[in-house]
């Protein structure tokens, strides 16, 4: 148990849920305000972590050119995919963005000489040679370490993350008390209605799935630099429904609500790692992984049981028609 | 300000139905028209075709000589030509103000007409808070917010409070006095519509069968046929 004890393992779980609030935070501007039913976000991190490893690996560009490109990516795959979707109801639209998605890990999975295929990234380079984007993100993360007269460098990409998680909570969170933020959850509760006031649906429709997937791919880079290396397996449909249960236990509609869903889910996740005593200690590793998803299932049942509106949801607006 | 609309024989169907079966008519700058018609005449589905949330699928609308047939909602509405629903479309979940400055940012303007309709005192609560009635008066008001220079009402009187209809007809005649804007009213409620309005125009069965002054219509005996019957 004493990995429980050690700040480094607590700073990384601490860097996940960073990474989950990003990726989340798409997801609470797109479905929490707009009311887009998106069940690809995974899709768009991936997306914009493997533009910046194979720009980097194969065309050898500097990080900090390949890493921009990689969010623009993304962006861009979400104008592209919501042009021909966005016009369909939410449910159908819901189905094309999960398909979407599917079709990007096979892609990735397939492409051998684009993506590496299902070895992932060490892969992208030439035969027989282990590939390695992230020479310069380590470099820098050296330096904050220095900076920030740390020992750890878990630490520093904990406030690597968290400074940027930060700073786009704080953008979106004045963005949606805008006029542009009203006419979002306008569309939300009654898209006819918007119309009818001259707003156009599709445009604002079209933005926010464009900056929630550009969301998604800073959420998909810092994945990409924490764990030095990637496959398609990473971009799994569950990571979209992590992000769906952090957005619903922390509470729709709310932006600070995300951190703190995100750092719920990610300690839950973390904590029931630890389930390795009696009687539990009779169960094999592989049995106990799969008790402790059913154990947060089973905590996240009793959240929204207790509490619908999720931590920071607001009960009132759940009950008006 | 004012506006003129002009429908030409617009039909539209679904599937076997002949919802809209070539209706024409013209709604006069600063005019106050009555649209009437018993149920299933098509007035509804018109008033869609008109505003730009359902397409026609043959002939013309025109506001002020130029086609807005196949505009979408938004631009219409931006064109000048705002509706209102006949089932209230309150954005619940938002505050009564919220409602009205969506359709344009003028919190003083916005205080102004939630007074006229007396929802000032709920301006911060939440628009789901609201009755029935209440709802109808907010949607006029969010309607009038966007300044149409022709504004087409659903059915606004359903289910308002009678003691409130007398007031709401008076702020339809002063907007219409002031404003110079140009109303066209679906109504069930005739005793309302020959008050109201200089023009009334008659629906039955997606057609216009009549189309005159409140006098000329009553004394119309096609009219009073697709009203009771054509036996009388």
């Amino acid at each position: 148990m004493s990995v429980l004890t050690s700040g480094g393992f607590w700073a990384f779980v601490c860097v996940v849920a960073g990474i989950y609030t990003i990726l989340a935070l798409g997801l609470q501007l797109q479905f929490g305000f707009t009311g887009l039913l998106n069940f690809g976000q995974v899709a768009f991190m991936a997306i914009g972590a493997y533009t910046m490893a194979i720009l980097v690996v194969k065309e050898g560009w500097s990080t900090w050119l390949a890493a921009p490109l990689g969010i623009v990516a993304a962006a861009v795959a979400g104008l592209l995919l919501g042009l021909p979707s966005l016009r369909l109801r939410a449910d159908y639209f819901a189905i094309v963005t999960i398909a979407f998605s599917e079709i990007v890990r096979y892609v990735a999975t397939n492409e051998n000489a684009l993506t590496g295929g299902s070895q992932g990234t060490i892969a992208l380079g030439s035969v027989g040679q282990a590939a390695q984007y992230n020479g310069q993100w380590e470099h820098f993360q050296t330096r904050v370490q220095g900076w920030l007269h740390v020992s750890d460098s878990d630490v520093a990409m904990l406030v690597i993350v968290w400074t940027t998680a930060i700073v786009l909570l704080a953008i979106v969170w004045l963005a949606v008390r805008t006029r542009w933020g009203r006419v979002l959850r306008a569309i939300r509760e009654d898209e006819e209605a918007a119309a009818s006031l001259g707003k156009n649906v599709f445009a604002y429709k079209l933005q926010v799935l464009a900056i929630g997937s550009a969301l998604a791919a800073i959420a998909g880079l810092f994945y990409a630099w924490e764990f030095s290396f990637f496959s398609p397996d990473d971009f799994q449909p569950l990571l979209t429904f992590f992000a769906w249960m952090i957005v619903i236990l922390g509470g729709l509609g709310r932006v600070w609500a995300v951190p703190v869903g995100s750092l719920v889910f990610g300690f839950l996740f973390a904590g029931t790692r630890f389930l390795d005593f009696r009687p539990l200690s009779y169960l094999d590793s592989a049995e106990r992984a799969y008790l402790r998803l059913i154990i947060i299932g089973l905590v996240i049942i009793g959240l929204v049981l207790l509490r619908p509106q999720g931590i920071l949801g607001r009960r009132k607006e759940m009950v008006l028609e | 300000m004012s506006a003129t609309l002009t429908v030409e024989d617009v039909v539209r169907t679904f599937g076997g139905v002949r919802a809209v079966d070539g209706a024409s008519l013209v709604v006069e700058p600063g005019s106050i028209t009555g649209l009437i018609g018993p149920n299933g005449a098509g007035k509804s589905t018109l008033f869609n075709c008109v505003s730009g949330f359902l397409r026609a699928q043959s002939g013309r609308v025109l506001l002020d000589g130029r086609r807005i047939d196949r505009s979408r909602a938004h631009r219409i509405a931006r064109a000048g030509l705002v509706r209102t629903f006949q089932t209230p479309r309150t954005l619940t979940r938002m505050t009564v103000l919220e409602n009205v400055l969506l359709a344009r940012d003028a919190p003083t303007r916005a205080h102004e007409l939630l007074r006229l309709v007396r929802l000032d005192g709920h301006a911060h609560e939440l628009a789901g808070t609201l009755s029935g009635g209440q709802r109808k008066l907010l949607d006029l008001v969010r309607a009038l917010m966007a300044e149409p220079r022709i504004l087409l009402l659903d059915e606004p009187m359903a289910g308002v409070a009678p003691a409130l209809r007398v007031e709401l007809l008076e702020h339809i005649l002063a907007l219409r006095a002031r404003d110079r804007v140009t109303l066209l009213i679906v109504e069930h409620d005739l005793d309302f519509v020959m008050r109201a309005c200089d023009r009334v125009v008659v629906m039955n069965d997606g057609r216009v069968i009549a189309q005159g002054t409140p006098e000329e219509i009553r004394r119309d005996e096609r009219v009073v046929d697709a009203y009771l019957g054509a036996r009388h």
